[in-house]
């Protein structure tokens, strides 16, 4: 090599160059707020370490939102982003913040479920690190998230990840995943703590339902369904007919498997008097045979291969060239958690929730989703939640 | 931070000096110089605690 | 929007192609295809201008824990090298095996299967149990090449065997289903095919040596060298291991590369000569530099192939294969998307196949469990061959890298007819997966 010194300084500006682009961009979207604005529901605002020990100070803490009525009732607990890159989830959450009122009984909210996840890229799967939605007032930009909690906030991994408190032996890579990690345990790995701690606010708040809002791939068979197990399964039927009745959209309902641990809808119900349901929606963008992974995508659902492999048959919902819209997507997470509410009001009339101004699926699809969401810039300052 | 992931960092930092030792004292093939600064880029970006 | 990723893709190979006429090595010239690529994208705004160098530090982070694993593991094996404990270990090998050829092959093969088995990486075989093995089989009158090809066919089957195989994990985690019921559908065609190998591949003795011509081949060790000085580091490892799966809440999670540490440190304390940890792990790094650089390179690759839509156009068309032609193109996609994507393939391929196959009736765990028989294979091809090239280090074979892999060709078709069996008779085989619960 003639000259190597010369030849190291180049290599050594390319890759501080390299290092100061990418890191940078990675340390911003680590560090990027999305300004929450709560609605005139919002009765308190505590932290999930309230609920949990060894929560406090690390980035798993995150918000819970409490909406009370002026009437006595039930209790739900609604989260989201607990896979932080199945937005709608989130979107549905925020929406119902912003928005909601509740008359009788408690909601109580965690958006930001998985909060490390949310603030966590996804290594070797090309996704853009931000999406927007546009409201009446501009766009609103949200980071998208992971699916596991970010190594920054729990290291190492295990080479297999044992379930607490079954003993079954899971990828190493789901300690970090909080869809696996229920009931949790005060002592154990981060994410554990994250789930013990939302145990405890079923337990303590004698919480009557919990709804965890995902979205599947288009190809995996538990996709745009509700999933319960045998305790909760009467209402999610209930509910999937009649959305179907009413508003027209198929949402079968899958019972929870009794053999495969550490899922909310399994261990929420096993570990408590809550009625756990799950629900998800066809999210195109996380399927393995499409195009790139574009903002685009994430957002209308549109892709020529999924289009294709749906005339093959082989997906496990109705596909076609409108694709699966997030506005569908939301609304129909809001028709859903509206519609078990009811059910379970009806059948609970002592323990019943009431909730107004959340809009239905149709008006979703009309609106956009952004037309729900307030112009941080105009909001009062005690009601913004940076998060 | 757990003592467990302070190892971690430690383990990290230590193969960090390992391959800069490594760069420093190469002096002929560019490709190897090359491969030590593409492995340092994940590695250094851990201890920055940026990814 | 084909024809888009179409250019992207053979812009890659292109550039793969052109680097590797250049002589550039493998490491580099896969570097180079994915920034090709990444730049042929930029022009269709997928990825965005400005997202591209991020897309590949992103990358680079994929699989930052095996390179961790692979440097702690490697340093750990180089310093209980340095004491004299590998050389002690097969020199006690010989004398109690060396006239009972069918028992010294099977207790080599289980000494292999054992670290990859407990850890889901075969190179967890070969960093600390490969060296010593090779040893002991060309004292047994293996050439170093066929050595490097029972390695490499064993360390992958050490992989896919229970408890822990990770392709396994990555299509159960990918696809919902349970990670139980594997117990079974994964270690009996792995003790078959291993034994089949060890037949095969190291009966046939190419040169007879006589025990004692044998022990002054090998190096001398230290007069103070004990049995407890080998085994203490490695009672660390598989005790630390071994702690963690007896008992999971009481025992802190302490990864792969703390446990490698851990034992190096015990490894270098109880060494009867003295060692000189820095300048050793500095050699150690220097050597592993082709493997922990393509693993990274693998990273960067597979970002760029899934923000261009590369990765979503080889799935898709694997997924639009007619059925039979898919089960018999099995036997190259699977290695082939291995050989490439290393673990990432499992998510790529594996988990929209299993969704599929499900769906049409075939049994799933059963299923998996034959695909994991298939991926190991991958592991010896290029342009990644982690387990190929880890397999020819710690054999110190010399020759040409195709010679010793066409030297597997016989075990490679047998267990992918294994594999391919599996999966096409799911259904029936449906019992091993009853059975393990």
């Amino acid at each position: 090599m003639k000259r190597p010194g010369l030849v190291k300084a180049v290599l050594i500006f390319l890759f501080l160059a390299f290092l100061i682009q990418g890191g940078l961009r990675l340390y911003r979207h680590r560090h990027f707020d999305v300004s929450v604005v709560a609605g005139p529901g919002v009765t308190r605002v505590s932290r999930l370490s309230d609920f949990g020990p060894g929560l406090k100070g690390t980035m798993a803490d995150t918000l819970v939102y409490f909406m009370e009525g002026g009437e006595p009732g039930g209790k739900a607990i609604l989260m989201s982003n607990t896979h932080a890159n199945e937005p709608e989830g989130l979107l549905t959450t925020l929406l119902m913040l912003e928005n909601a009122v509740v008359e009788k009984g408690s909601l109580i909210i965690i958006p930001q479920f998985n909060h490390s996840a949310s603030r966590n890229t996804r290594p070797g799967d090309g996704y853009p690190l931000y999406f927007e939605i546009p409201t009446d007032w501009g766009r609103k930009t949200f980071r998208l998230g992971n699916r596991d909690a970010s190594p920054l906030d729990q290291w190492p991994d295990p080479d297999a990840y044992i379930h607490y408190p079954d003993r079954q032996l899971l990828s190493y890579i789901d300690v970090r995943n909080t869809n696996r990690t229920w009931p949790g345990r005060p002592n154990g790995p981060l994410m554990e703590k994250v789930t013990f701690a939302a145990m405890e606010i079923m337990r303590r708040e004698k919480v009557d339902v919990a709804i965890d809002i995902h979205g599947a791939e288009t190809m995996f068979p538990v996709t745009n369904c509700i999933v319960a197990p045998d305790k909760s399964i009467r209402i999610a039927t209930l509910a999937s007919l009649t959305v179907k009745a009413r508003e027209g959209f198929d949402n079968h309902v899958e019972p929870s498997p009794t053999g495969f641990r550490g899922l909310s809808h399994r261990e929420i119900g096993d570990y408590s008097d809550t009625l756990p349901f799950l629900l998800e929606a066809p999210i195109p963008f996380l399927d393995q045979p499409t195009g790139p992974k574009t903002e685009k995508l994430l957002l209308d659902g549109k892709d020529p291969f999924l289009l294709s492999l749906a005339q093959k048959k082989k997906l496990f919902v109705p596909y076609d060239a409108s694709g699966w819209p997030i506005e569908k997507r939301v609304g129909q997470h809001c028709s859903i958690i509206l519609e078990i509410l009811r059910q379970y009001s009806k059948k609970n009339p002592d323990r019943s929730i009431l909730a107004r101004d959340i809009p239905r699926y149709a008006e979703v699809i009309q609106n956009g989703v952004g037309h729900y969401f307030h112009d941080p810039a105009g909001a009062e300052k005690d009601c913004l939640y940076p998060n | 931070m757990p003592i467990i992931m302070i190892l971690y960092y430690l383990i990290t930092a230590y193969l960090v000096v390992l391959l800069v030792w490594n760069f420093i004292r190469e002096k002929k093939k560019i490709e190897e110089l090359a491969q030590y600064l593409l492995v340092l880029i994940p590695l250094v970006l851990r201890i920055l605690r940026i990814k | 929007m084909s024809t888009q990723i179409g250019i992207i893709l053979g812009i890659m190979v292109l550039a793969y192609a052109v680097a590797k006429a250049m002589r550039l090595t493998v490491e580099i010239s896969m570097f180079l295809a994915a920034l090709a690529g990444g730049l042929t994208g930029v022009i269709f705004r997928t990825p965005p201008a400005g997202e591209l160098i991020r897309h590949l530090v992103e990358g680079s982070a994929t699989y930052l824990d095996v390179i961790l694993v692979f440097s702690t593991a490697t340093i750990f094996m180089a310093i209980v090298n340095e004491s004299g404990g590998v050389n002690y270990v097969v020199r006690a090998t010989i004398r109690a095996f060396h006239n009972k050829r069918l028992a010294a092959l099977i207790v080599l093969m289980i000494i292999v299967l054992i670290p990859g088995a407990l850890t889901g990486a075969g190179s967890i075989s070969l960093l600390v149990v490969g060296a010593p093995v090779a040893m002991a089989l060309k004292l047994l009158g293996i050439s170093p090449k066929r050595a490097a090809a029972i390695l490499f066919i064993i360390a992958g089957l050490s992989a896919a065997a229970p408890p822990v195989n990770i392709w396994a994990m990555i299509l159960c985690a990918g696809t919902a289903i349970p990670y139980v019921g594997f117990e079974l559908p994964l270690a009996v065609p792995v003790l078959i095919c291993g034994v089949f190998t060890m037949l095969v591949l190291g009966w046939k003795k190419e040169r007879s040596i006589n025990l004692a011509s044998a022990l002054q081949e090998m190096p001398e060790v230290p007069a103070r060298m004990t049995w407890w000085r080998v085994l203490l580091p490695f009672l660390v490892f598989f005790g630390s291991v071994a702690a963690y799966r007896i008992f999971p809440f009481q025992t802190p999670i302490l990864g792969l590369p703390l446990q490698f540490t851990l034992s190096a440190l015990v490894a270098w304390l109880v060494s009867p000569s003295k060692i000189k940890v820095l300048s050793l792990s500095r050699e150690t790094v220097k050597r592993l530099l082709p493997l922990i650089s393509t693993v990274v390179i693998v990273g960067m690759l597979q970002q760029i192939m899934t923000a261009t839509g590369v990765r979503g156009l080889l799935s898709y068309a694997v997924i639009s294969i007619p059925l039979v032609f898919l089960l018999i193109s099995l036997a190259i996609v699977i290695p082939v998307s291995e050989g490439v994507l290393t673990y990432g393939a499992a998510a790529v391929l594996g988990i929209p196949l299993i969704w599929y196959l499900d769906s049409i009736g075939f049994h799933a765990t059963v299923a998996i469990a034959g695909l994991t028989l298939l991926w190991p294979l991958g592991d010896g091809l290029p342009p990644t061959a982690l387990i190929g090239r880890l397999s020819v280090m710690v054999s110190d074979y010399k020759g040409s890298y195709w010679e010793f892999l066409r030297t597997t060709w016989l075990p490679w078709l047998f267990i992918t007819i294994v594999g391919i069996l599996m999966v096409v008779y799911s259904a029936k085989l449906s019992f091993l997966v009853r059975w393990s619960m």
